[in-house]
């Protein structure tokens, strides 16, 4: 096989764009087995001064910015924050909102995409699903920082207990938390599972305590064909079951608004709505994160290829579509109903005083990737992507700010309409994001960020087989 | 684990032994009797120990409401009308309500104490012993050089100091205090005096009325008597059974009061108009024919010319047609002699103009009428003050003793009490708490705070019955204070035991009338009722208007670039509530401020001049300047700024310690005929400053009035 | 959302047309139930705990203009939006009391309750500020009312301890409570007599004959929160 691949490498005359784009996604350009698993490993050890002057820098933000900042306003109170009357939930709840969507893509890109058999996905599947995870991490934070009684938050837990009280289960919250652990606990099995074959190859490629660690995570994976099908079915079964529960994580976020009697929240499309968000946002945050790795780590640059960019920016595009479409039938609805407070509501978003955040909203989320993902050569220029897809990040973020605290500042009495000014939130924020880095940049140090044997798996699958004259793209039986 | 049941353990061992139990006698009733439930009942549920009830008087402005305080385990916990007094029936306004976190003041004086630099805050403490003696030797000085200055509140410290400098051949007390400043009372006193022919207070029976016009009477916030006249107000607006009439409000000033903005109907007139729109009306109904005035009216209202009235006080004359026809209709109507009526150059013959309709239309002793109150008011005139403050200022006063009173911040800086306060040899202050004046005085020998001593108030303002109230300690004194009547008699020797004696010996009168078997019996029963009042008072049965003048002068309208001044008097009173959190947090009815000092601008005319809400600006007037935060305040002329009264100590403990300004600094000292501040007729000029400060406010600014 | 009793509904009603917008019961309210002070800044920036405000709003323009008051606080719904949304059950209904209760101690300052309250009445502890009360001023404090700390939300509650105290000396006294014997912290100060308060479930009561007077309406009625405040509309063209 591998000898009739390389063959097949050097490009083939007459063969069209599609086709040649997907030998560049599948790169069909194997490389031994050996050197694939050599390069990974190096880009896991390979570490420079400025690699851990960042690390450093990141921790010392986390320390201060995140932990530092939470525990003094735990000691003084959540008044440290911006948030007051009428707007309860601030910054602490958007970020909350913003993490929990970028956790989607992880899943969305590894999982569905896994499901439905999109090729493309294969090198960079464990970086999304890294992703979902830290995300989570971070999210997972802020219910508890923005608590008033952080110290009691297991009262949320159902547990028996000296109250003999259970938790309310008519409260979104509570299904927030199920919801919530859950996906993070499905999620790490997720990253998990594939992570196995992996980790064996890199603890066979180890010393020290990097060898121990690795041994113990590999759980003795020696590669026998009954571990492999039992992976092969444990990773189907967990990415078809991932996906129900992504989709009800994000529907039950936009569930504690939309089951809220508060004007504009009060919307029955906000569980799909949100859905959407959080895969532009989510699908943005990978292709920032592909750009970013295939920069710094090294040999990222044969596993991710502006091909991949590609076919991300198209599903983009498809997104961004598909967020404005929500976007403009929620807000149709809303304002065509009538309800005066409503009106009010949509009124102060688009030109109170906080107005720039809803339009920079509309050109980062709308404008900029129609007017520039329709573009083949934008989608593959890195840079380009990388600020694309940070710009909709900021603007989806800008989204859940509008949604919660310039929703909440005007309520039914006009009397009592209050405008938010975050104080400590933004600290915290930037905390969490540096926890998220942080993570992120040492587990590129310890985990191998490409799946080995799924790429290889790929090459091999796809190997385009002759068979008389026609060239037969097949599908391996394995999947 | 040690020898100690832990709690948790003691619960499982119970609860195996219930179980136990339950299995032996076959789920016997046992189980019934444990119950461990969770912690669903708040301590609301669990707390409730028995409280003690003080009937007291309340002493937080001249009114004297009725006060009951709820007193737990010798604490005063809460503050409640009481319902059986004539004045409040039970009512109470937020300043009486807040009166415990005055006595619970951290800030107050806890012993005497001697002052080596005035306006030190330092000071070194004195026994009760020496204090006494220095007071005794400065009423033993030259009479003649001897002074005292008392507040409107403590009627019988007033009694008393009445009944020592006669006694002694010392000059009357001083009494006068901003509420009776701002609302003109002795303005209001000698107009009923002209008209009745007795000096002291009318009672306006609002709640019978169907038709009221309040020239300038902020009734529902501190005049005369707030609470008697709010609740008042509420009879009087309620369609009673069967079908009693909803009483009608029309209110003239120029700038909308909460009064006011309870009104139907608003006039903004200008300032010091209220006598000429008076005689107006009256003219407007000789001419209708509806009304038989008395001819010497009929007379005076002929040389009225209404267009020339109507122009001057900026109310469209079909206005006032339409309230003649009002007031034509009306059965009951009453006109209210308010001190934006008063506080002028004009005040009194505004007064008596107010009270000739009152006469005309026959409303002297009706239901729905004029009367006035049995207890006899002294309050003084600012002329009082400014003959007092000629003598301090020409050295003739030894000794100056100030009660219940704190002129270094109530009175207009322009009168000159601070230089005048610098040559007096020593001052001695009975205040309770540190206040400006005291800060000043030489000597602090602290009274009690209201709810920890005796007394009475004897000039119940809120009602025309035969009332007195009584105050008794609610709680034991916190501190080393002592009853400043106790301390002169000690130093006078005026022949008394001590206060409770003096205030019983005073109250023999009262007691004659009560038929009480005793003299013990009357007292115990005085206390426990929180006072003595009979069921009828008496009416005026006469009414002479051979005073009531032919013609009233219109004031002088503000100029180009000149705003009639507004000082209105908020829930911090005589601005004493200043150190009151809970007053300072409630927000002023009208504007929702909290903690600070306003000053209300039209939005037309602060356009004009390029102010913004919360621009902070610049009002001068010939007697000084002060800087507060403009609020641009949709109801008001816009030829007037108001300013709220209250706020700017630079004394009076934590809360109230330099937070917004006094617009005492900038009153000029106009006074009006009978010698009264003619509050109203002062004229600042408005300055921006470019500089900003948000006001704290209970209202959305956005949200009210669109402005981000 | 409880089953509602057919006795003992607690409700109010407050007459617009009298009520002055004096704002003492602002202050009743604050000195009967602990409820602390916040200071210039966080009351100006809507941190103050008023458990009950007054809205004053205007109508009209110079000189033609009025202000509109309507005190706000707990209505007391019988279908409270803020009830479900709580994950910890510390804001519960009553089913003695019938109205809605704020369990300090269980709360932990999730704060959903007050976004999903369309009446804004509730209040969140963001600091300390019970404990920011010097002595001796906390002597004043109200032992019949639990003094909250940081952290929790807390809220009007028809003055809960007054109706227990009263129901337990009816009790002890083996009789039913008395029309008017039960009276919340800013009835009883009420100069107007504005505020009217009592049982709803006796048709002869003060308040219930107030409510059925042809000017009543309920805030925010089409939310179908079955408020247990009644506001009776101002009659005038000014004012109320």
């Amino acid at each position: 096989m591998a000898v009739e691949a390389k063959s097949l490498s050097t490009p083939i005359h007459g063969v069209d764009d599609e086709e040649a784009e997907l030998r560049e996604q599948l790169m069909f350009d194997p490389r031994p087995r050996e050197e694939l698993n050599r390069m990974v490993m190096e880009s896991m050890v390979h570490t420079t001064p400025r690699y851990w002057a960042v690390v450093a820098f990141l921790a010392v933000v986390v320390l201060v910015c995140l932990f530092g900042a939470w525990g003094y306003m735990i000691a003084t109170g959540i008044g440290l924050a911006g948030v007051r009357k009428p707007v309860y939930w601030g910054v602490f709840i958007v970020t909350f909102v913003f993490w929990i969507g970028i956790s989607h893509a992880g899943t969305f890109v590894s999982a569905i995409l896994r499901v439905f058999k999109a090729e493309f996905r294969r090198p960079f599947t464990r970086a999304a699903e890294l992703m979902t995870t830290f995300g989570l991490a971070a999210g997972a934070l802020y219910p508890l920082i923005h608590l008033g009684r952080v110290w009691v938050f297991y009262w949320m837990i159902p547990y028996p207990n000296a109250r003999w009280l259970w938790p309310n289960f008519r409260s979104p919250l509570v299904w927030d938390f199920l919801a919530i652990t859950t996906y993070l606990l499905s999620s790490t099995i997720y990253l998990y599972l594939p992570l196995i074959p992996d980790l064996a190859m890199a603890r066979d490629r180890t010393k020290g305590w990097r060898h121990a660690v690795y041994k113990a995570l590999a759980l003795g994976w020696r590669g026998t064909e009954a571990e492999w099908a039992r992976l092969r079915k444990a990773i189907t079964i967990f990415a078809f079951a991932i996906i129900p529960v992504m989709f009800s994580v994000h529907t039950i976020v936009s569930w504690d608004f939309a089951v809220s009697q508060t004007p504009v929240w009060n919307s029955t499309i906000f569980g799909p709505y949100f859905i959407v968000g959080a895969i532009l946002s989510g699908v943005s945050a990978v292709v920032t994160i592909l750009v970013i790795l295939r920069a710094t780590l090294k040999h990222m640059d044969y596993f991710i290829r502006k091909e991949h960019l590609d076919a991300l920016g198209k599903l983009l595009l498809v997104f961004s579509m598909a967020w404005a479409y929500f976007f403009f039938n929620d807000y149709l609805v809303s304002w065509y109903g009538g309800y005066e407070a409503v009106r009010k509501v949509l009124f102060f978003h688009s030109s109170g005083p906080d107005a720039w955040i809803w339009w920079s909203m509309i050109v980062f989320n709308v404008v900029i990737p129609w007017l520039t993902l329709w573009n083949r050569r934008i989608r593959r220029t890195p840079w380009v992507m990388l600020i694309i897809t940070l710009l909709i990040n900021v603007g989806m973020y800008f989204e859940r700010y509008t949604i919660v605290p310039m929703t909440l500042a005007h309520q039914r009495f006009p009397f009592d309409w209050g405008t938010y000014v975050p104080r400590i939130e933004i600290i915290i924020s930037i905390g969490t994001l540096a926890l998220f880095i942080l993570l992120y940049m040492l587990a590129s140090r310890f985990i191998p960020m490409v799946p080995v044997w799924e790429v290889r798996e790929g090459q091999e699958a796809h190997m385009i087989r002759q068979i008389g004259k026609a060239r037969v793209p097949t599908v391996s039986e394995l999947e | 684990m040690s020898e100690k049941l832990t709690r948790r353990n003691f619960l499982k061992l119970t609860g195996l032994g219930i179980a136990a139990t339950a299995v032996l006698t076959g789920c016997g009733p046992a189980s019934r009797y444990v119950l461990r439930r969770p912690y669903t009942e708040m301590p609301e549920y669990s707390q409730i120990g028995k409280s003690t009830y003080y009937a007291t008087a309340c002493r937080e402005c001249p009114a004297g409401c009725g006060m009951i305080m709820r007193t737990f385990e010798g604490r005063a916990i809460k503050a409640e009308g009481n319902p059986a007094h004539p004045v409040n029936r039970g009512k109470l306004c937020p300043r009486g309500l807040t009166a415990v976190q005055g006595l619970y003041n951290p800030d107050r004086y806890k012993t005497p104490v001697r002052r080596s630099r005035r306006g030190d805050a330092r000071t070194e403490a004195l026994s009760w012993d020496e204090a006494i003696e220095i007071v005794r030797s400065a009423l033993n000085g030259d009479p003649q050089r001897v002074a005292f200055y008392l507040g409107l509140n403590a009627d019988h410290v007033f009694d008393f100091v009445e009944e020592l400098t006669r006694t002694k051949g010392m000059p009357a007390p001083v009494r006068f205090g901003a509420l009776g400043m701002f609302e003109a009372r002795a303005t209001l006193v000698e107009a009923a005096r002209q008209v009745f022919g007795k000096a002291t207070l009318p009672f306006f029976d609002l709640a019978d009325a169907d038709l009221v016009l309040s020239f300038g009477a902020n009734f529902l916030e501190t005049w005369l008597s707030p609470v008697a006249y709010s609740r008042a107000f509420g009879d009087f607006r309620r369609r009673g059974e069967p079908l009693k009439k909803r009483g009608y409000l029309v209110a003239f000033e120029p700038r909308l009061s909460l009064t006011a903005g309870s009104a139907d109907e608003w006039y903004p007139l200008t300032p010091g108009t209220e006598g000429a729109v008076a005689m107006a009306l009256g003219k407007l109904l000789v001419e209708s024919g509806a009304v038989r005035m008395p001819e010497m009216l009929e007379n005076n209202y002929r040389g009225v010319n209404v267009e020339a009235v109507a122009q001057a006080a900026g109310i469209p004359q079909e206005k006032l047609e339409h309230l003649a026809q009002l007031i034509a209709r009306a059965e009951r109507p009453l006109f209210l002699p308010g001190g934006g009526a008063l506080g002028h150059a004009s005040g009194l013959e505004n007064a008596l103009q107010i009270f000739a309709l009152n006469v005309a239309l026959g409303r002297v002793g009706q239901p729905g009428g004029v009367f006035l109150i049995a207890g006899e008011e002294k309050a003084d005139s600012l002329e009082s003050v400014q003959t007092l403050i000629q003598r301090m200022q020409a050295g003739e006063v030894d000794t100056l003793f100030i009660h219940g009173a704190n002129p270094l911040f109530e009175l207009p800086k322009s009168l000159g009490f601070e230089q005048a306060l610098s040559k007096v040899r020593q001052v001695i202050s009975f205040a309770t708490f540190p206040d400006e004046t005291s800060l000043f005085a030489d000597y602090v020998f602290p009274d009690h705070s209201p709810l920890e001593g005796f007394g009475y108030v004897r000039v119940l303002a809120g009602t025309p019955r035969f009332a007195i109230s009584a105050a008794q300690p609610v709680v034991v004194p916190l501190y080393d204070t002592r009853a400043t009547v106790d301390v002169l008699i000690a130093a006078s020797g005026l022949p008394y035991t001590d206060e409770v004696d003096f205030i019983q010996q005073k109250l023999q009168p009262v007691f004659q009338r009560s038929g009480a078997p005793e003299l013990a019996t009357f007292w115990a029963r005085f206390l426990q009722q929180g006072g003595y009042w009979e069921d009828v008072g008496e009416s005026p049965d006469s009414a002479d208007l051979s005073t009531v003048p032919a013609k009233v002068l219109l004031p002088e309208r503000a100029g180009e670039k000149t705003f009639h001044l507004v000082v209105y008097p908020t829930q911090m009173g005589d601005g004493s509530g200043a150190n009151r959190p809970w007053l300072q947090e409630t927000p002023d009815p009208m504007t929702t401020v909290m903690w600070n000092t306003w000053v209300e601008i039209n939005p037309k005319t602060a356009e004009e001049l390029g102010i913004h809400n919360d621009d902070i600006v610049r009002l001068v007037s010939s007697a000084g300047q002060i800087e507060a935060v403009a609020y641009l305040y949709p109801a008001i002329r816009p030829d007037t700024v108001a300013v709220p009264f209250g706020q700017g100590h630079t004394a009076l403990g934590r809360f109230a310690e330099g937070r917004g300004v006094n617009p005492a600094e900038v009153i000029q000292s106009l006074t009006n005929t009978v010698g009264d501040l003619a509050v109203g007729d002062t004229k600042v000029r408005l300055e921006p400053t470019g500089k900003r400060r948000p006001l704290s406010r209970l209202e959305s600014k956005s949200g009210v009035y669109g402005e981000h | 959302m409880a089953e509602e009793k057919q006795t003992g509904r607690w409700g109010m009603v407050i007459d617009l047309d009298v009520c002055t917008g004096c704002n003492a019961c602002v202050t009743a309210c604050a000195m009967e139930n602990n409820i602390p002070w916040t200071g210039e800044e966080d009351a100006g920036y809507g941190r103050g705990m008023h458990w009950i405000r007054v809205q004053r709003y205007w109508e009209g323009e110079y000189p033609d203009i009025s202000p509109h008051y309507q005190p706000v606080m707990c209505q007391q719904c019988g279908r409270a939006p803020c009830e479900p949304v709580c994950p910890v059950f510390a804001t519960v209904h009553s089913e003695e009391q019938q109205i809605n209760l704020q369990v300090y101690n269980r709360c932990i300052g999730t704060r959903y309750c007050a976004n999903n309250c369309p009446y804004i009445a509730r209040s969140f502890n963001w600091f300390d500020y019970s404990q920011q009360i010097p002595t001796p001023m906390n002597y004043y404090l109200n032992p019949n009312v639990t003094v909250r700390r940081r952290g929790v939300m807390e809220k009007c509650t028809f003055c809960v301890q007054r109706i227990y105290e009263g129901q337990e000396r009816a009790k002890a006294e083996g009789r039913a409570v008395r029309d008017g014997e039960i009276v919340p912290a800013c009835a009883q100060a009420c100069p107007t007599d504005a505020i009217i308060f009592g049982d709803l479930s006796d048709p002869d009561s003060r308040v219930s004959k107030a409510a059925r007077n042809q000017r009543r309406y309920t805030l925010l009625e089409e939310l179908g929160t079955e408020p247990k405040v009644t506001y009776l509309k101002g009659e005038g063209t000014y004012g109320g």
